[in-house]
């Protein structure tokens, strides 16, 4: 079943990729250089050979011509931008994540500032109900919002550990904020939250026993 | 020109532009979606009536900030839900412990007297829960949403609605053994 | 003070459960939690068509001239900005759930909207700017592409956009020149010594109620 499901990712993604090739000279032409031009073209190329999505480096070429940005910085910046997808595609493929979405989520992860361990040790607690991309997606933006990347891990680990739902999952960034506009700084923040899902558990993991003692409102 | 037939986001973004007459379509739309959530959550059709109008004026004068058009249903939910648990003191101060809330309004078959007797019953013990106990019974028994819908509606965790619930039982069991 | 139901009873309820998963001595109070399900009132409610008449009267009354309203607009109580970013970033995907992982070239950003997409409102507070665009991974970064228009005259600037699902980076431009993020969103270094606001986009939720 594995396989099947490998395959149909794979099948899914080749169309893309291939366009993605063609497309990159296309979109680029008379918004950077020439030179600029080859050059982005040719980490896409190695990009492709890798496996690795395309639209991102792309995007970032784009992004430097209108910032005004010289020709060799909007260079450096997309061999970044690949540099992250490749690192965050190496942290991933040991722990069996290969999916166009998990590479970006976990490239964006190491452009927020969490390094390969860490988006490894978040792929790895993934699972069926908590999917590798949303987690990594969420550590970052967890991160973007000033939580120290450790910290951040934890409270994503705690929340899958706990059993709780996706939706809780994908929600953090938000409670998170909310926190932190009553004053809070994002560590204790995060903190907070780590407590409350450690707290937790879920009938199931918890057995027949009565609830804890609770931190909710009725 | 009626927009009757457009999806949300487009009578959304003509009423916006100027032609408030389109307004109506919404209204039309989803008056009676959520009459039925008021009217358990605040005792009777009546004042699920006053709320839900009193929504739909809010949700005009707020409708720039609606982020999402198309689920302006949803919108207007959370405005409806703001207007309910506004009205929460009026109800608690004019509602008696003895009074039992009269039974929504309703089009259908009457059912049998043994049925109804237990329908009221369960109605009485429901308005002795907290606002928050009876909105996440009612979610989940009478809208019958899962609990990940109803959190993701009302912006909280899925553990504590459990909790909440879990509480509203055993609140509805030792009310109801009173009441027999 | 009576005993409430046993937590298994209550799995039952909430549906995680069947009687015939529970052992033979709580059948009975199984039965008694069966019998309270059996005594809920489903039946539909219709409001009356009045309604709809008192709405329009109350809403035509405030449709005045256009500058009241945009002045209604602004200091109507709101969802607080910092709330909108939060939303908005932390609204991550039931999207990368169950889809296939091939990535979309993103679509010019039109005023149709195209099925997996959600209407996004950004807003920028800029008083003494004359012109604000939006330039971000969702419009190539076509600085010229999407300008946000001013609401009312007390510096508020904003434009909604369709945006396609997924994630996206963006800063807002003034003047042409001045590269500002969102102060209501997080952000990212841009590799260009600036930083980017980031957004995630997801499909509008759930089945309607």
């Amino acid at each position: 079943m594995k396989r099947l499901w490998f395959a149909l990712v794979a099948a899914s993604l080749t169309p893309v990729v291939l366009a993605g090739q063609r497309d990159v000279s296309t979109r680029l032409a008379g918004h950077v250089p020439p030179a600029v031009v080859a050059q982005v073209q040719g980490l896409a190329d190695t990009a492709v050979a890798r496996g690795l999505p395309v639209d991102p480096l792309v995007n970032k070429a784009l992004e430097g011509a209108v910032k005004g940005a010289p020709p060799d910085r909007i260079v450096a910046a997309v061999r970044t931008v690949l540099q992250q997808l490749d690192r965050a595609s190496d942290a991933l493929r040991p722990v069996g994540v290969t999916g166009a979405n998990a590479i970006e989520a976990g490239a964006f992860a190491i452009a927020a500032g969490l390094d390969s361990g860490q988006v490894a040790t978040v792929a790895r607690s993934a699972d069926r109900a908590h999917p590798a991309a949303t987690a990594l997606q969420v550590v970052a933006t967890l991160v973007a919002l000033g939580v120290p990347p450790g910290r951040g891990v934890g409270l994503v680990q705690a929340t899958i550990r706990a059993g709780e739902p996706l939706g809780d999952l994908v929600s953090l960034p938000s409670r998170l904020q909310v926190a932190m506009a009553g004053g809070v700084p994002p560590a204790a923040a995060a903190e907070g939250l780590e407590r409350a899902a450690l707290n937790h558990l879920t009938p199931k993991a918890q057995g027949h026993g009565k609830g804890q003692g609770n931190p909710h409102r009725p | 020109m009626e927009l009757k037939g457009d999806p949300d986001g487009v009578v959304v973004q003509a009423v916006l532009a100027g032609d408030v007459d389109q307004y109506g379509v919404l209204v039309r739309r989803y008056q009676n979606r959520y009459a039925r959530y008021a009217a358990q959550l605040l005792g009777s059709a009546d004042d699920a009536e006053d709320a839900v109008q009193d929504a739909f004026v809010r949700a005009y004068d707020q409708l720039a900030q609606c982020r999402d058009p198309d689920n302006f249903a949803g919108w207007f939910f959370l405005i409806l839900r703001n207007r309910c648990f506004a009205q929460r003191r009026r109800f608690r101060r004019e509602a008696g412990l003895d009074s039992v809330p009269n039974v929504p309004a309703a089009d259908n078959v009457e059912a049998p007297l043994e049925q109804a007797e237990r329908q009221k019953a369960l109605q009485g013990a429901l308005a002795m829960l907290t606002m928050e106990q009876r909105e996440v019974f009612v979610l989940k028994h009478v809208e019958e949403l899962s609990y990940e819908e109803i959190a993701a509606r009302v912006g909280t965790t899925v553990a504590a609605l459990k909790m909440r619930m879990h509480r509203a039982y055993d609140r509805l069991r030792e009310l109801l053994k009173e009441m027999r | 003070m009576s005993r409430g139901f046993d937590p298994l009873v209550k799995q039952m309820l909430d549906g995680e459960r069947t009687i015939a998963d529970l052992p033979p001595e709580l059948h009975a109070e199984a039965a008694e939690a069966l019998r309270l399900q059996s005594a809920i009132d489903r039946r539909d409610v219709s409001l009356s068509r009045g309604l709809e008449a008192r709405v329009m009267a109350a809403v035509r009354a405030r449709a005045d001239s256009p500058a009241k309203r945009a002045w209604r607009w602004l200091v109507a109580p709101s969802v607080p900005r910092w709330a909108i970013g939060a939303l908005a970033a932390a609204s991550l995907a039931a999207l990368l759930i169950g889809r296939s992982s091939s990535k979309q070239t993103t679509p010019p950003v039109t005023a149709s909207q195209p099925a997996e997409s959600a209407y996004v409102k950004f807003v920028l507070y800029a008083p003494g700017a004359h012109r604000v665009a939006l330039a971000g991974t969702f419009n190539q970064w076509d600085a010229g592409a999407t300008l946000l228009a001013r609401a009312g005259d007390q510096g508020v600037w904003t434009v909604t956009v369709a945006l396609p699902i997924g994630q996206h980076q963006y800063a807002f431009v003034v003047d042409g020149r001045r590269w500002v993020t969102d102060p209501a969103a997080p952000n990212v270094d841009d590799g260009f010594g600036r930083r980017n606001s980031i957004m995630s986009v997801t499909p509008t939720s759930g089945p309607a109620l």
